[in-house]
C-alpha cells in the first residue's frame, strides 16, 4: 500500500473512532476526543493528498462488496488531492477549534450534543473522500453523505434559534435540487460513455455526442454550482453559513463549496475532456457575476458571518473566472495560458480555504465572546481579544489580496493569465478579457473596502455595546485553530514557489487545459509558462520588514528623547467621545452603497418627526435601511409564491369528506380506464 | 539579482525619500505663486517633518496596535514601491521581485492600513475619512489594473523594466492612441490616489470635505511625520511612474554610477515638470462632490478600457 | 509623409474622434459638450486631410476643408447660439446616469469592434482597422439621442451619428466624391437649422427644451 493509501485508510479509521467516541465517551471528554480524532483524520487525509501531490504514489482501490450493484471505487489523483488539501487545511484547525467552541459550558450552542458531535467527523470524512471518489456511484453516495451531514450540523442550534430552521429549509431544498441535477448529469454521462468508473467514462467520453455532452455540462454546472454558491444559486449561503456553528461554517465555506468547483472541473475538463468555447464563456460569465454580486452584498452586510458568506460567493466567482478563462483559452488554442489560469484557480481554492476558514473561526470567537455577530454592535475587540484580533487581521488582509499574504499570489496569477491573452486572441477573448480584468479589479478594490470595514468596525475603536465591552479572549484550543490557519495564510503567501510542482501535477490531470509547467520557481521568484512576468512574494515581505525596521531605527536615531503619552482621543477638540459618535459598519459602507445604488437598490425609510410649533424644527429622525438580495427577491420569491398558491389551492381537494375521497378514487379509475383503453 | 542592481535600487529609494518632500514643497510654492502669495520655501515640508520628529508622540487611549503600526507600514510600502519602480535604471535589482500589479497592491496595502488607523481612534472624522478613502480606492482599482493591462499588451509583460525597455526600443509607441489613453487614465487615477484636486483638497482642514487629512487627524509627532513623508513618497512614486512609463528617455540602461547620476537628474526634472503641471491645474479646478468622484473615475476607466481595446485592434 | 508617421497620425486623429464622443457623454455642461463636438469635427477633418495627403487625392483634401468649416466652425456657432439664447446650460438629469452612460458606451465600442471584425479582415490595413471607431461613434450618437433630454444634446447626438458615418465613409472608401459630401453637409446643416427652429418654438411653448415634454403634445 502506498503512503497515500495508508493516509486515506488512517483518515477513515480516525473518523470512525471519532464517531464512536462521540457516542460512547462521557460528556466531559466527548468534545475533546471528537475534536482531536477529527483533526487526526483530516491530518491523515492531508498526508495522503501531499503524498499524491509530491508524486510518491497515487491511490486506487475498489471495494466491490461495499455498495450493492456498483461497489465502491476510490481513486485519488493530483486534482482531487488539491481539494483534499483545501479540505484538510480548514478541517484540522476547525476540529481543534471546535473543542473550545462546542464545549458544554459555553452557552447558546447546541453543538456539544451527542448527535452533532458524531456528525462532525462524518462530515469531515465525507469532505475528504468526495475528491477521492473514483466512480459515479461512489461520488453520488459520498456527496449525499456530505450534504446530509452538513445539514444536520446546520440545524445543531435549532432549539435556541428559530432562524436556524428557515436557513435549514433553504439549504435542504437547494442542496437536494442540486443533487438532482448532479444525479441526472452523472447518470446521463455514465450511460452515454458506457461505464460507472471514471476511468471507463474517460475512455468512452470521446464517443458521446455533442448534445449529450452539453446537457451533461449544463446539468453539472447547475448541480455543482448550487453547492459552490454561484449566483443565482447562492441564496442558501447567506442563510446557512451565519446560523451554523462557526467551525461548521468554516468547513462549509472553506471546504464544501470548493467541492462544487471540483465537480465542475472534474466533469467538464477531465471526464468530458473539455468542450466548445461557450463552456468557458458561460463559466466566466457566471464567475464574474458571482464575484461582483457577492462582494457588493458583502460590502453592505453588517452581520459578520453573512458578510463572510457573501464573500465566499465572491471568491468562488474569482475561482470560476480562472476556470472559465482557462476553458476559453484552451478552446481558442492557447494551452499555456489555459494552464496558468487553471493553476491560479486551484491555488485560490487552497488559499480561500485557509483565509475563509480563518475568518469564520475568528467570527466564531467574536460570537463566542460577545454573543453577537452584528458589526454595528461590536468594536474595540483588538484590545480585548489580541490573538483573535491579530489573526482576523491577517485573514482580512489575505482575503483582500494584499501582499505578502496568500490571497495576493493567486489574484496575481489570475490577473497575469487574463492580461496576457492577446497574442492569440480571437474576438471573443479580446472582448471578454478586458471586462474580466475590470471585474476582478473592482472586486479586489471592494474586497479591500469590505474587510477594512469588517476588521475596522469589528475590532478597532471603542466597543459599541456592553457585550463587546465585556468580551474576553477565547480558550486555548480556539486560539490554536486560529493561529494554525493564520500560519497557513502567511506560509502560502511567502512560499508559493513550493507549489509549482504540485500544481503542475494537478493541472496535468485536466488534459485539455494542461501544458508543461504553468508555475515555476526560479529561486524565490515565481515564473509562469509563456508569460514574461516574475514575482517574489518572499522578497517583497523581506523588503517590507526591512523597511519597517529601518524606519524604526531612523526614528529612534533622530529622536533624542522618545516620549509617548496616551491621551483621550482628540477628535478636533471634542470634549466627550462616546461610542455613538463612531462610524459604524453601515455608515462606513454608505458611500459605496450610494455609488452602486442601481445594483443594490436598498430600501430606505427616512421618517422625520417635526415639532408641533414649526415644521422647521425637527423632533426626531428615524432612518431604517434594508438591502434585500435582488436575486432572491426577483427570482425565488415569485416561484415560492406560486408554490404556496398551488399548495393552498390543492388543499381544497382535501376537506375531510370520505365520500369525496371515494369519488376521487372513482374518477381516477375512470380516467385510467379511458386512457388505457 | 546583482549587487549593482541592488545598490541602484537602494540609491533610487534614497533619492525618492530625499526628493519627495521637495517635490511637494515645489508644488505648494507654484500654487502659492499662481494665487499671488509669496509661498513657503521648498524646504518647508522637510522642516515640518524635522519639527514633528522632535515632538511628543500622543496616542489616543482607545487606539490599538494598528494605530502604532500603520505609519510604519505606510512608509514601508512606499519604500518597497520606490524600489520596484524604475526611477533610475531599467536594471534595478528589485525589478523582478514585483511587477506593476505587485506595485499597485503594495500601495493598496498602505492605503488599507491608513484606513484602519483612521477607524482606530473611534472619532467620527477618522471613520469618515477611512470610508471615503476606501470608496475612492475601490472605484479607482479597475482603472489602474485595466491601464496596466493596456501597457502590458504593448510590452508583452507587466514587469516595469520590460515596459520601459519596450518604449525605449520603439519610441513611436508613445504617440499611439493606446499609450496616450492609458496615460490619461493613469493621470486621473494619480490625482485620486494621491489625494489631489479635484478629488481631495490636500490643503483643507475643513472637516466635512477632507479625506486624507481626516484619517490622520489623531496622529502627532513622529507618527505624523512618517505619515506625511509616506504621502509625499507615494505622490512621487505615481509621478515617477507616469514620467518613466510614458517618457522613459534619460533613464539608465546599465547600473554605471555616472549614468545613474544623469538618470537621477533626468527623473527629477521630469517629476518637477509633472508636479508643476499638477499644481497649475489645481489652481484652476475646484473639488468635485464626493459622489461625482465615481463619475470622474468611470471616465478614467473608460479611457483605460479604450486603451486596451485600441491595443487589441489597432495593433 | 512616411508610412509609420501616417499610421500614427491617423490613429491619433481617429482616437481623438472617439474620445470626444465619450467626453460628450461625460460632461454635463452644454458648452463643454459643444466644444467636444468641435474638437471632434476638427479631428474628423484631420482624418480626411491625412487620407487625402497620403493617397494624393485632391477631392479628399477638399472634403477635409469642408468638414473643417462646417463641423469645426459653423455648427458649433449655431449650437452655442442656441445655448446662449436659452438659459439652460446643463444637461441636468439624463435618463441614464453619467457613470452608466460611460460604461454602456464602452460596451458599445466593444460591440462595434466585435461586429466589424469581419469587415476589417477583408482588407487589413491602418485605415480599415479604424473603421470600428466610426461605428462606435455612430452608436454612441444613437445612445445620446436615446438618453439625453435637452434639444441641444439631441442635436449633438445627431451630429455624433453623422460624424461616425462620415468617419466610416472616409476610412472605408477613401472618401466619397466631393459632391456627395457636399450634399450630406448641406443636409446636416439644414437639419441643425430645423432643430434650432424647433428648439426655439419649444422654448416658446414650454419654457424648456426638454424633449420629454413633447409627450404633452399627444393629448
Amino acid at each position: 500500500m502506498t503512503a497515500a493509501g495508508v493516509g486515506l485508510t488512517a483518515a477513515s479509521v480516525a473518523a470512525g473512532l471519532a464517531m464512536v467516541a462521540a457516542i460512547a465517551a462521557p460528556r466531559r471528554l466527548r468534545v475533546a476526543a471528537v475534536g482531536g480524532l477529527t483533526a487526526a483524520s483530516a491530518a491523515a487525509g492531508l498526508v495522503a493528498a501531499l503524498a499524491v501531490l509530491t508524486g510518491s504514489g497515487t491511490v486506487a482501490a475498489t471495494m466491490p462488496d461495499l455498495l450493492p450493484l456498483a461497489g465502491v471505487r476510490i481513486e485519488l489523483d493530483a486534482l482531487g488531492a488539491v481539494f483534499v488539501v483545501a479540505v484538510a487545511v480548514v478541517a484540522i484547525p476547525a476540529a481543534l477549534y471546535g473543542i473550545g467552541y462546542a464545549a458544554p459550558r459555553s452557552t447558546g450552542h447546541g453543538a456539544s450534543g451527542r448527535s452533532v458531535q458524531a456528525t462532525l467527523p462524518l462530515f469531515v470524512w465525507s469532505l475528504l473522500m468526495v475528491p477521492a471518489a473514483g466512480s459515479v456511484s461512489t461520488l453520488l453516495v459520498l456527496w449525499e453523505l456530505m450534504a446530509l451531514s452538513s445539514l444536520l450540523l446546520v440545524v445543531a442550534d435549532h432549539r435556541h434559534n428559530p432562524a436556524v430552521r428557515s436557513a435549514a429549509h433553504w439549504y435542504a431544498a437547494m442542496t437536494q435540487l442540486g443533487l438532482v441535477a448532479i444525479l441526472l448529469a452523472l447518470v446521463v454521462l455514465a450511460g452515454q460513455a458506457g461505464g460507472d468508473s471514471f476511468a471507463a467514462i474517460r475512455d468512452g467520453a470521446a464517443g458521446v455526442g455533442p448534445h449529450a455532452r452539453s446537457v451533461v455540462f449544463v446539468l453539472a454546472l447547475v448541480g455543482f454550482g448550487s453547492k459552490a454558491g454561484v449566483v443565482p444559486l447562492h441564496v442558501w449561503l447567506p442563510r446557512a453559513h451565519p446560523e451554523a456553528p462557526s467551525h461548521v461554517s468554516a468547513l462549509m465555506s472553506g471546504a464544501m463549496v470548493k467541492l462544487g468547483v471540483y465537480g465542475i472541473v472534474r466533469v467538464g475538463w477531465d471526464l468530458l475532456g473539455g468542450g466548445p468555447r461557450w463552456w468557458g464563456l458561460t463559466i466566466l460569465v457566471v464567475g464574474a457575476v458571482s464575484a461582483l454580486f457577492g462582494i457588493l452584498h458583502a460590502l453592505v452586510a453588517t452581520d459578520l458571518k453573512r458578510l463572510l458568506a457573501y464573500s465566499t460567493t465572491e471568491n468562488v466567482g474569482l475561482i470560476l473566472i480562472g476556470v472559465g478563462a482557462a476553458g476559453l483559452f484552451a478552446a481558442s488554442g492557447n494551452r499555456a495560458l489555459a494552464s496558468v489560469a487553471v493553476a491560479a484557480a486551484l491555488l485560490h481554492v487552497v488559499n480561500h480555504a485557509a483565509f475563509k476558514g480563518l475568518l469564520f473561526l475568528g467570527a466564531g470567537s467574536v460570537l463566542h465572546a460577545t454573543g453577537t455577530r452584528d458589526l454595528d454592535r461590536l468594536g474595540g475587540l483588538a484590545r480585548r481579544m489580541p490573538v483573535t484580533g491579530a489573526t482576523f487581521a491577517i485573514g482580512a488582509l489575505a482575503i483582500a489580496a494584499l501582499p505578502p499574504l496568500n490571497g495576493f499570489v493567486s489574484e496575481w496569477l489570475l490577473l497575469q493569465a487574463l492580461v496576457h491573452s492577446l497574442p492569440s486572441s480571437t474576438a471573443l477573448v479580446a472582448v471578454a478579457m478586458p471586462v474580466a480584468v475590470a471585474i476582478v479589479a473592482l472586486t479586489g478594490g471592494l474586497a479591500a473596502a469590505t474587510f477594512v470595514k469588517a476588521f475596522g468596525t469589528g475590532f478597532l475603536a471603542m466597543p459599541r455595546s456592553p457585550e463587546a465591552d465585556a468580551a474576553h479572549e477565547s480558550p486555548w484550543s480556539m486560539r490554536i485553530g486560529l493561529c494554525l490557519l493564520a500560519g497557513v495564510c502567511v506560509a502560502l503567501g511567502l512560499a508559493p514557489t513550493a507549489l509549482g510542482r504540485p500544481l503542475t501535477r494537478a493541472v496535468a490531470v485536466l488534459g485539455p487545459l494542461a501544458d508543461g509547467r504553468p508555475v515555476r520557481a526560479d529561486g524565490v521568484n515565481l515564473e509562469l509558462a509563456g508569460i514574461q512576468a516574475t514575482l517574489s512574494p518572499l522578497l517583497l515581505a523581506v523588503g517590507l520588514l526591512a523597511a519597517i525596521f529601518a524606519t524604526l531605527a531612523v526614528v529612534r536615531a533622530v529622536r533624542s528623547a522618545p516620549t509617548r503619552r496616551g491621551a483621550a482621543t482628540w477628535g478636533c477638540g471634542r470634549s466627550v467621545q462616546t461610542a455613538r459618535m463612531e462610524y459604524t459598519a453601515t455608515s462606513f459602507a454608505e458611500p459605496l452603497q450610494r455609488v452602486f445604488d442601481d445594483v443594490l437598490r436598498p430600501d430606505l425609510d427616512v421618517h422625520v418627526d417635526h415639532r408641533v410649533e414649526s415644521r422647521y424644527y425637527v423632533e426626531a429622525v428615524r432612518y431604517r435601511q434594508g438591502i434585500r438580495d435582488a436575486v432572491e427577491h426577483r427570482l425565488y420569491e415569485p416561484v415560492l409564491r406560486a408554490g404556496r398558491w398551488w399548495g393552498r389551492t390543492a388543499r381544497h381537494l382535501q376537506d375531510g369528506s370520505i365520500h369525496r375521497y371515494l369519488a376521487y378514487i372513482m374518477v381516477a379509475l375512470v380516467v385510467a380506464l379511458v386512457v388505457a383503453r | 539579482m546583482s549587487v549593482a542592481g541592488l545598490a541602484a535600487a537602494v540609491c533610487q529609494t534614497a533619492l525618492v525619500v530625499v526628493v519627495a518632500p521637495f517635490v511637494v514643497g515645489l508644488m505648494r510654492w507654484v500654487r502659492a505663486r499662481l494665487e499671488g502669495r509669496a509661498g513657503p520655501p521648498l524646504t518647508q515640508p522637510w522642516r515640518d517633518i524635522r519639527k514633528q520628529m522632535a515632538k511628543e508622540r500622543i496616542v489616543p487611549a482607545t487606539a490599538s496596535w494598528v494605530f502604532t503600526l500603520a505609519p510604519l507600514v505606510l512608509v514601508a510600502t512606499a519604500v518597497v514601491a520606490t524600489g520596484i519602480v524604475p526611477f533610475l535604471t531599467t536594471r534595478s535589482g528589485l525589478d523582478e521581485i514585483g511587477d506593476l500589479f505587485a506595485l499597485v497592491y503594495m500601495l493598496l496595502l498602505g492605503t488599507v492600513f491608513l484606513a484602519l488607523a483612521g477607524l482606530d481612534p473611534g472619532t467620527a472624522f477618522g471613520g469618515m475619512g477611512s470610508s471615503r478613502e476606501m470608496t475612492i480606492a475601490a472605484v479607482a482599482e479597475p482603472t489602474i489594473l485595466v491601464a496596466i493591462f493596456a501597457l502590458s499588451v504593448t510590452a508583452g509583460s507587466s514587469n516595469l523594466s520590460a515596459i520601459v525597455t519596450s518604449t525605449l526600443d520603439h519610441p513611436s509607441t508613445v504617440a499611439s492612441p493606446e499609450t496616450m489613453l492609458a496615460f490619461a487614465a493613469l493621470a486621473v487615477v494619480t490625482l485620486a490616489e494621491t489625494g489631489r484636486l479635484p478629488v481631495d483638497n490636500p490643503s483643507t482642514h475643513l472637516e466635512l470635505t477632507m479625506i486624507h487629512e481626516a484619517m490622520i487627524l489623531e496622529y502627532s509627532g513622529p507618527d505624523l511625520a512618517l505619515v506625511e513623508l509616506a504621502a509625499h513618497m507615494r505622490l512621487v512614486v505615481f509621478l515617477g511612474l507616469l514620467s518613466n512609463l510614458f517618457v522613459p528617455w534619460g533613464i539608465a540602461t546599465t547600473t554605471h554610477p555616472l549614468e545613474l547620476l544623469a538618470a537621477a537628474g533626468a527623473v527629477c526634472a521630469k517629476i518637477a515638470v509633472l508636479g508643476i503641471v499638477i499644481a497649475t491645474f489645481e489652481v484652476f479646478v475646484a473639488k468635485v462632490r464626493l459622489f461625482r468622484v465615481p463619475e470622474l473615475l468611470a471616465a478614467s476607466f473608460v479611457l483605460a478600457f479604450l486603451a486596451v481595446t485600441a491595443s487589441f485592434y489597432l495593433a | 509623409m512616411s508610412e509609420t508617421l501616417f499610421v500614427q497620425l491617423l490613429d491619433l486623429a481617429v482616437g481623438l474622434v472617439l474620445v470626444c464622443a465619450f467626453v460628450v457623454l461625460w460632461r454635463r455642461g452644454l458648452g463643454a459638450i459643444v466644444h467636444a463636438l468641435t474638437v471632434q469635427g476638427v479631428a474628423l477633418a484631420a482624418v480626411a486631410f491625412l487620407l487625402g495627403v497620403h493617397e494624393e487625392h485632391a477631392e479628399l483634401i477638399g472634403a477635409a476643408a469642408l468638414v473643417l468649416v462646417l463641423k469645426g466652425v459653423v455648427l458649433p456657432r449655431v449650437l452655442l447660439r442656441i445655448i446662449r439664447d436659452s438659459d439652460e446650460t446643463r444637461e441636468v438629469e439624463p435618463f441614464v446616469n453619467v457613470t452608466a452612460s460611460l460604461l454602456a458606451a464602452a460596451g458599445l465600442t466593444l460591440l462595434a469592434y466585435a461586429t466589424s471584425r469581419d469587415v476589417v479582415a477583408l482588407d487589413p490595413g491602418p485605415e480599415t482597422s479604424a473603421i470600428p471607431i466610426g461605428i462606435a461613434v455612430a452608436l454612441i450618437g444613437f445612445f445620446v439621442l436615446a438618453t439625453r433630454r435637452k434639444a441641444v444634446t439631441q442635436i449633438v447626438g445627431f451630429l455624433l451619428l453623422d460624424n461616425g458615418i462620415a468617419l466610416v465613409a472616409f476610412l472605408a472608401t477613401a472618401g466619397v466624391p466631393l459632391i456627395v459630401e457636399l450634399g450630406v453637409a448641406l443636409d446636416v446643416l439644414l437639419a441643425v437649422f430645423i432643430l434650432q427652429v424647433l428648439t426655439t418654438r419649444m422654448r416658446a411653448k414650454f419654457g424648456v427644451t426638454d424633449l420629454n415634454q413633447l409627450r404633452e403634445l399627444r393629448d
